[in-house]
Formats: structure tokens, sequence, C-alpha cells
């Protein structure tokens, strides 16, 4: 297990980036492993176990699922730019992306442990979630360069293909975990896989917010 | 299932720019049968099509199957209506502008541009389907199908504008074309001594092979028409053949009665989104 994360962070041994045979299942094993420990954190607000194993599912749910949506455009766009031979290369780099996030946020868990320790606070907690998410994005985004520069001094297009699939992920990420509420869970309210009102749209629910707080 | 797959096999060459390679254009020449290109047309449309008619089916209620339907029909009804309303006007323009395009190349061009449109369409529906199934505001539905919309179509746009560069490009230095391109050069100066004005003569080589020396000029030209009589052509037709998604609260109907504009609709469903 720490031989493979090591791997993943360092780009070497199985995971390097021209490594001839591309490890799909220790990716998704990795992204699986790494989201399900932080989910779990995230979840054990106010010690709740059953909130703490529905979170840790959900995590790699967002991932998986997030990708499995993005993943038809990716393949379209990379072939209009030309990049088809190439097509195999990037998809590793953005799974390996992925991983990376994933074990990042894995490290980032006891920080969040020990957050809820010491404060009880649920805006802080969501507060806190979130840009632990975001440091995590970016963490990966280091992976995600570091296939890509190969690719890019090939051919710069990929960088347009890179683009393109980081604001599409990005654009249905947002709304999917709007949907895959609640995550932290709110004390006051009940344990639940889904909430029943969840199905909303997050970039409405962003817009209003905003609009109200203008007029 | 064989014919599928070499449909398939066609639009991912098509994607893949091997059928409007410099080489082929130089001669004025685009190797893809018409009749693949429409297949692959309505084919993609209507897979774009399901997951934008999946909204009214989750909605429920009367004809929300119907609605499915007819949205998987009229997807790629758009796109190839709109050609066949614009094609003869954009033929003319395209030939009066100096395109060395025959009508049934210039058709297959087009015809390419419109799948290229559709497959990236198609490949962004997943998309439309996931906020489909996670979104209940009809507002936001419509402003995300307008902008895949739109950037499918800027991208067919691309890829247009690309051929008809490749089109109008310099020819490639291989021995024949060069022959002819400067046995071209030469007779527009001679031209250009007795007459400015004067650009075609019946001296000059068969009009598939000829390649206008300010050709970018003329690719810019046609380029910039093409798209502004489609776009416009476009939008209307894609105003009447509403409804798309199936506003919630009213009723199934093939098509509605005409009514306002494309414009004035969109600008409605923007503003409803912020109140």
């Amino acid at each position: 297990m720490f031989r493979n994360v090591e791997g993943l962070l360092r780009s070497t041994g199985r995971y390097a980036i021209a490594a001839p045979r591309v490890p799909w299942t220790h990716l998704l094993l990795l992204l699986a492993a790494g989201g399900f420990l932080y989910g779990a954190a995230m979840g054990f607000y106010g010690a709740r176990a059953l909130q703490s194993f529905y979170s840790g599912l959900k995590v790699p749910l967002l991932l998986i699922v997030t990708s499995a949506v993005c993943l038809p455009n990716f393949f379209v766009v990379n072939t209009l730019l030309g990049l088809r031979e190439d097509f195999a290369s990037a998809f590793r780099g953005v799974l390996a992306a992925q991983a990376t996030m994933a074990v990042a946020l894995a490290s980032l868990a006891p920080i969040t442990l020990w957050a809820y320790a010491s404060s009880s606070d649920h805006d802080l907690a969501v507060l806190l979630n979130g840009v632990l998410f975001l440091v995590a994005a970016l963490v990966g985004q280091v992976t995600l360069s570091r296939h890509y520069r190969p690719l890019i001094s090939r051919d710069p297009r990929h960088r347009v293909g890179k683009a393109v699939w980081v604001t599409l992920y990005m654009f249905v990420a947002v709304q999917l975990a709007w949907v895959l509420r609640p995550f932290v869970g709110h004390p006051s309210m009940q344990v639940e896989f889904f909430r029943e009102d969840a199905w909303s749209n997050a970039y409405v629910a962003v817009f209003r917010h905003f609009w109200n707080f203008f007029t | 299932m064989q014919s599928l797959r070499k449909l398939l096999a066609d639009v991912d060459q098509l994607l893949r720019g091997r059928f409007t390679r410099r080489e082929d254009l130089i001669e004025a020449r685009i190797q893809i049968p018409i009749r693949s290109l429409v297949l692959a047309g309505i084919l993609l449309g209507a897979v774009y099509g399901v997951f934008m008619g999946l909204y009214a089916v989750l909605r429920g209620g009367d004809g929300s199957t119907a609605q499915l339907l007819t949205t998987a029909a009229k997807v790629p009804l758009l796109f190839l209506l709109t050609l066949a309303v614009t094609f003869p006007s954009l033929y003319v323009l395209s030939a009066l502008a100096g395109s060395r395009l025959l009508a049934p190349d210039t058709l297959r061009l087009l015809l390419g541009a419109l799948a290229v449109n559709l497959a990236l369409l198609a490949s962004l529906g997943p998309v439309t389907g996931f906020f489909t199934l996670s979104t209940s505001s009809y507002a936001f539905m419509v402003v995300l199908n307008v902008l895949f919309f739109t950037v499918s179509g800027l991208v067919g746009l691309v890829f247009l504008g690309r051929a008809l560069e490749g089109l109008f490009a310099p020819a490639a230095p291989r021995e024949p074309v060069v022959a002819i391109e400067e046995t071209l050069e030469q007779a527009d100066d001679e031209e250009h001594a007795d007459d400015p004005e004067t650009e075609t003569d019946a001296a000059q080589p068969p009009p598939t092979l000829r390649v206008p020396r300010n050709g970018q000029r003329l690719a810019r030209r046609i380029f910039f028409t093409w798209t502004v009589v489609f776009a416009i052509v476009g939008a209307q037709m894609g105003w009447i053949l509403r409804p798309f998604i199936g506003a919630p609260g009213q009723p199934f109907q093939l098509f509605r009665a005409r009514e306002s504009s494309f414009f004035e609709s969109f600008f409605k469903s923007l503003v409803n989104l912020f109140s």
C-alpha cells in the first residue's frame, strides 16, 4: 500500500509516466481507498458512525461519477484536436491526478479529525472541508501537469485538451457534490445517504444567493 | 451492426481530420459519402436529443415519452433542415467568391462540419443527462443547453474555417500543382497588366485546380457569410421546432404556436435564473 502511494506521488515504478502498462486497477483502488478514508473522517462530525460510512462511500463516488460523465467529451475533444494517439496517456494522466487527489485528501484526514475534536462549530467544519478539498485538488494538479508536460512538448494542443477537461470536470463536480450532500451532516438533521430536498441545482442556488444579497 | 461500425469509423476519421487533409483540399476533393455524413448526423443528433428529452420524462405526465422521442428526432432535424434551407444560397455565395469546390463537395464539407458539431454535442450528452437528473430548474436546463449548442457550434465552425483555409492555401510543393500555380501567377500578372478588375479568364486551367492568390481573404469572406446565414436561419429553425425540453406545466405538443423569437426567450430564461 505504502509503496503504491510512494510510486504514485513520485510517478515512479508502476506509476511512471512512460510505464508500458497503465495501472488502471491500482489507480482506481488508490482513488477509492483515499477517498473513503477522507470521506469517513469528514462524516465523523458529531461522532456519527453511519454518516461517516456514508460520506466515505460518497467521496470516491463523486470522483468516479464525475470522470465517467466527462469522459465522452474528453475523448471527442482529444480526437478533434488530432491527439487520439495520445489518448491513453492523457487519460492515464487525469486518472493519476484523481488518485493523487484522493491520497492527498487521505493525508489531510487527521487535520479534519483534529478540527472536529477542537471545535463543534458546523459552519467552520463545512468551510474547513471545502478548503481541504481545494488544497487536495491543487495537489492533484501537480500530477496532472507532470503527466501532461511530455504530451504538451510533443504537441501544444494538449494544453487545450487539459483545459477543457479541468473546466468540464469542475463544472460537473460542483453539481455532483451538491447532489451528494450531506457530507459533513448537520447534528440537528437525520443521518441519511441523500437529502430528500438535495435534488436541486448548485449553480441556481449560488446565483439566487447572490441575487438576494444584492437586491 | 456492421454498417454501424463502418459509420462510426467514418465519423472517427472525420474527427481526426483525415477527410480534410490539405493535399486533398488543394485538389478540391473530400472523399466521404454524403449518405454516411447524413446518417452520422442523424445518429449523433439523436443521441444528444435523448439526453435533452430526458427532462420531460423525469417530470412525468402525459406525453413525456413522446417528448423524448420527438426531441431525439428534432435535434438532427434542426441541423439538417437548416442546411437544406441554406445550402443553395451558401453554395452560390461560395461559388461567386471563387471557391474551387463543386456543389457535391461543398455539401460534403458543410455536412462534415455539422457532423463534427453534432459529435461534440453528443459527447456532452452525459453532462446534460446528469444535470437533468439532479436539477429541477427548467431555466437552468435551457441556459445549459444553449451553452452546449453554442460551444459545439463554435467548434464546428473552427473545423469549417480550417478546411476553408486549407482549400484556399497555396498549393503544397508538389510538382504538378506548383507548375499550375506558376502558370496561374503568370496568367494573373498578364491579366493585371491588361485590366486589374477582371479576375476570371477562359484561358485559365480548369476551375477545380484554380488557386486564387488572395486565398486567405476569400476563405475568410466565405466563412463569414456562411456563418451569418446559417446562424440566423438555424436560430429561427430551432425556434420553429420547439419544444425541445418541454416546459413544466405545458402539455405535450409536436410544435408550438408561432410567437415571439429565439433571442427574446433566451433573455427571459437568463432573467428567470437570477430571480
